[in-house]
């Protein structure tokens, strides 16, 4: 048993996130490593939504399209996921669960005829029964639920009553209850036959694990990445961001503001972090379209700044709650006038944690704007990650001049003084120096505004050398790969000399999807069908390194690109960097993510279909 | 230069760069009045960070040395600043912008810097007009007025600047004119010395672009509140009154200050509360082992 999924549906507003939470954080606790993906629509109440959960034997990254359980909240929800259809990407798999709690429900008789096919084993919870039993309102039935899907797959009870416990510590008048609710549904025998779903096995190392968002990650990340203030403007898929380090913000001292508009959390960040502090700022593609300008300043005072920039699927209003990787084309090309920055992209909730530490180093040492990508898919999807190590994060504030004897050395004219590497000294306001002006207008050394030919290229020049220097000291992407028979992962420091059969190249969150399969293709039973598969993973994307592509794709008997937009965007930077136009292209842009089974049985086949029509 | 920390002088925001500005320009009484406004309450030049939005006023940056400046995006300033004060708020920042950029482009950030109340000053320079784009109107310039761009005259109504701004629940609120120095240092230092938002706005003469508003015209408008027998500051709905009626004469001075004014947006941050050190000297790697412990 390679993993099992289930998914939890229902209208919005039902408490499909609770029963999920709960179940999953006890799961972890038993060891359990458990993946967590969420699809909802743009609305608070109604419309359908979907909590999926893949527990894996190792790591699990990316949600499954067949299903061993559906719990039900709804009718809508007890049709959707029988068979393939176009309105949901998953279904049950021959001898899935479906549970539900709609009473005096009567299938069509197609519908009745495919259950007994597909050997589909319904169950009916009588929720409103137990509720009057209990006395209860329905709100209750979210950990009856629980305990119902606990039971059936096979754990005690009293661990998933801590978990209960944990989530009512603030309102302790309604444990008791809670309590028993869950009693209630782990002790329920539905009629007739009912053998429970058998999980992958656990580990003990799993059991301390984190269950993470990736939106709790970078938020986390900015806390240690010693990240003093965050603005924001809500707007999914940053919401749950800001969300996150205003809810901590009496344990960590930060500075949270709620902006009027994008531009003003763009403009206070920066201001915020002119005077040395490290101010970021998050949004998604709309509000950043309105940052834009604040990056274009940026570039040209030399201040540093980071930009978390969640995607969503666009153009417009688009489709708010979904994932895409439609943005990087926005992130490089943001901002008028030429000037040097940095565009990186968060892949899952691990180097969402270390990756802010990252963004804010270079930021200070080429005194740049940083532009920070990540998805709705990283943002909510629940991780599970060993704890952070804090031993790996490094503050390096560049060349940030704070030592008094140093700052009294100081001349104004330092300040954008010319220098070979593009970068100059910085010091900030407040500093016993000489005072500068961080001028919007073009300017000499020290700020002051020029028109004059000379110092207007020499200026341009000398920051635009930084965006060269910046190139050098960038890592390659990294290469990952199927190990025959083995399915651990490989990241190759010197991996440029691999024959690969198989070249895929991407970044961000669609590396989860590639991953899992990889290592499916890595294990015994696939030995030999896909041949020989790497994946060249950019987490840097701008600038844009492809000494490792040109190599490994010159070995390559066929390189695949696999993102998740339109164009193909990193395939579009590619080719205009190095001529290499890659021909086979996975391309996903429904707002969806690639779905396990979707990206295995791709590779898995002689040549290459769409993955969707 | 200079740097122990002596007694400053106007020297000490001194630069060479030289003024661009037409004769008669009121950037010219107004620059003089920030120095001096700065230098009579001792502030250090590296404890001042005078930000400027764009027009003819925002080319004061470069004309004022020794202290920190930045230059910013049109209609952009206030966030900027607002940011920058809640960052340190143990440097004095003062923020300038025209009546474009404040009334137009970023009105916006204006209606949220005074409901926020962050600690700066604001300085409105207020010549009813785009100069730098050579006198295009503003949402100050009278309705009706023939201006570049507008050659049938402006066909939209005039935003009453006093009016907007004590709706919203100010805590300082002041005007002064260009040509009177003295007059706006005063203005300035009580401005500084105001914890939240000191809202200052600036009649400015116009002399190239602004036929209306002279200097002369203003002489014969304006009088000062604090000659006019039992004025008081502190009276919000008598302040209001005085600062939106213009009609015939104009007040001028520090039209009000609340008595007992709210807590500044930073003082607001139940997070900083009783912290001494800024957000500028906390940054470093913070322990997130506690944090943690929520997600497992």
């Amino acid at each position: 048993m390679s993993r099992v999924s289930f998914r939890i549906v229902g209208a919005s507003g039902q408490g499909i996130n609770s029963i999920g939470d709960i179940v999953s954080k006890a799961l972890k606790r038993s060891g359990y490593n458990v993946f967590g993906y969420r699809e909802y629509p743009s609305l608070i109440v109604g419309g359908h939504a979907g909590y999926q959960f893949d527990i894996g034997e190792g790591n699990v990254r990316s949600p499954a399209i067949l299903l061993d359980a559906v719990l039900a909240l709804n009718y809508q929800g007890l049709t959707r996921y029988f068979a393939p259809s176009a309105n949901a990407a998953q279904y049950l798999k021959d001898g899935g669960y479906l549970i539900h709690a709609v009473e005096n429900w009567k299938f069509s008789e197609a519908d009745q005829k495919y259950i007994a096919e597909m050997r589909i084993k319904v169950i009916f919870l009588p929720i409103h029964v137990m509720l009057k039993e209990l006395d209860a309102p329905l709100v209750l039935q979210n950990v009856i639920f629980a305990a119902f899907l606990w039971e059936l797959f096979g754990q005690e009870l009293p661990l998933l009553q801590q978990v209960v416990k944990e989530q009512f510590v603030k309102k302790p008048k309604l444990i008791d209850i809670n309590l028993k609710a869950a009693e209630k549904g782990f002790t329920f025998r539905p009629e007739g036959e009912v053998p429970r779903i058998t999980l992958p096995a656990p580990k003990d190392e799993w059991k301390d694990h984190l269950l993470i968002t990736g939106n709790e990650a970078i938020g986390l990340g900015a806390i240690h990445a010693g990240v003093r203030m965050y603005t924001g403007y809500p707007m999914t898929p940053a919401s749950s961001l800001l969300g996150y380090v205003a809810k901590t913000q009496n344990a960590t001292g930060m500075v949270i503001k709620q902006a009027e508009d994008e531009i003003t959390a763009a403009q206070m960040a920066a201001g915020a972090s002119f005077m040395g502090t490290r101010a970021m700022t998050g949004t998604s593609g709309g509000g950043f379209d309105l940052m834009t300008e604040t990056v274009s300043m940026i570039g040209m005072i030399e201040s540093p700044q980071v930009f978390v920039l969640g995607q969503r699927p666009g153009p417009a209003t688009g489709v708010p709650t979904w994932t895409t990787q439609g943005d990087l084309f926005l992130a490089v090309h943001a901002g008028h006038g030429e000037f040097p920055r940095c565009v990186m992209s968060v892949s899952d909730g691990l180097d969402a944690f270390h990756l802010v530490a990252d963004a804010w180093n270079i930021a200070e040492r080429y005194q740049i704007p940083v532009i920070l990508l990540t998805d709705k898919y990283i943002a909510e999807c629940l991780f599970c990650l060993a704890p952070f190590d804090p031993s790996k994060t490094v503050i390096d504030r560049g060349n940030l001049v704070t030592k008094s004897e140093e700052l009294s050395a100081l001349k104004t004219e330092d300040r954008y003084r010319v220098t070979d590497d593009g970068i100059s000294p910085r010091w900030v306001p407040g500093s016993i120096a000489p005072g500068y002006n961080a001028n919007s207008d073009e300017h000499t050394p020290d700020g002051t505004v020029t028109e004059d030919s000379k110092p207007v290229r020499d200026m341009m020049r000398k920051r635009m050398r930084k965006m060269e220097t910046l190139e050098r000291a960038l890592p390659e992407p990294e290469l990952y790969v199927v190990q025959d028979a083995a399915p651990r992962l490989a990241s190759l420091a010197r991996g440029d000399q691999q024959d690969l059969d198989v070249l895929l190249i991407g970044w961000g969150s669609t590396k989860n999807t590639v991953l899992d399969v990889l290592e499916e293709l890595g294990k015994a039973s696939n030995a030999g069908k896909a041949g020989k598969v790497g994946y060249l993973h950019y987490t840097y994307l701008w600038p844009l390194k492809v000494e490792r592509f040109k190599a490994l794709h010159a070995r390559a008997k066929r390189t695949i690109l696999i993102e998740g937009n339109y164009q193909g965007q990193l395939g579009v930077f590619l080719r205009e960097k190095t001529g290499i136009e890659i021909k086979e292209r996975l391309l996903k842009y429904d707002g969806r993510p690639f779905f396990f089974e979707e990206l295995r049985d791709a590779l898995l086949a002689p040549t290459l279909s769409p993955v969707h029509a | 230069m200079n740097l122990e920390l002596r007694k400053p002088t106007m020297k000490d925001y001194y630069t060479p760069t030289e003024c661009t500005w037409c004769d008669g320009c009121g950037d010219y009484g107004i620059w003089s009045a920030i120095r001096l406004a700065c230098t009579e309450l001792e502030y250090q030049p590296h404890d001042v960070l005078l930000a400027f939005d764009i027009g003819c006023h925002g080319n004061m940056s470069d004309k004022i040395g020794g202290c920190y400046r930045v230059h910013g995006l049109h209609g952009r300033i206030l966030p900027f600043a607002a940011g920058a004060a809640i960052a340190n708020p143990k440097v004095h920042v003062l923020a300038a912008g025209g009546d474009g950029a404040t009334f137009s482009e970023g009105v916006n950030h204006l209606v949220h810097a005074v409901r926020s109340n962050y600690p700066m000053v604001f300085v409105l320079h207020n010549n009813g007009n785009y100069g730098l784009t050579i006198g295009q109107a503003s949402a100050l310039t009278p309705q009706g007025m023939v201006m570049n761009s507008s050659p049938n005259g402006i066909p939209e109504a005039t935003i009453n600047s006093m009016d907007l701004v004590f709706s919203l629940a100010p805590t300082f609120v002041a005007r002064g004119v260009s040509y009177d120095i003295p007059h706006m240092t005063a203005l300035l230092k009580e401005g500084f010395k105001h914890k939240g938002f000191a809202y200052i706005d600036i009649l400015q003469a116009c002399p190239t672009f602004n036929k209306q508003m002279t200097n002369k015209w203003l002489r014969e408008r304006v009088y000062k509140v604090e000659e006019t027998a039992g004025y008081d500051p502190t009276n919000f709905e008598k302040a209001r009154k005085v600062a939106v009626d213009t009609s015939e004469k104009i007040a001028i001075g520090l039209l009000y200050t609340a008595k007992d004014p709210r807590p500044n947006f930073y003082e607001n941050l139940v997070p900083r509360k009783g912290k001494t050190t800024t957000i500028v000297e906390e940054v470093g790697k913070q322990d997130v082992t506690e944090l943690m412990k929520e997600f497992m």
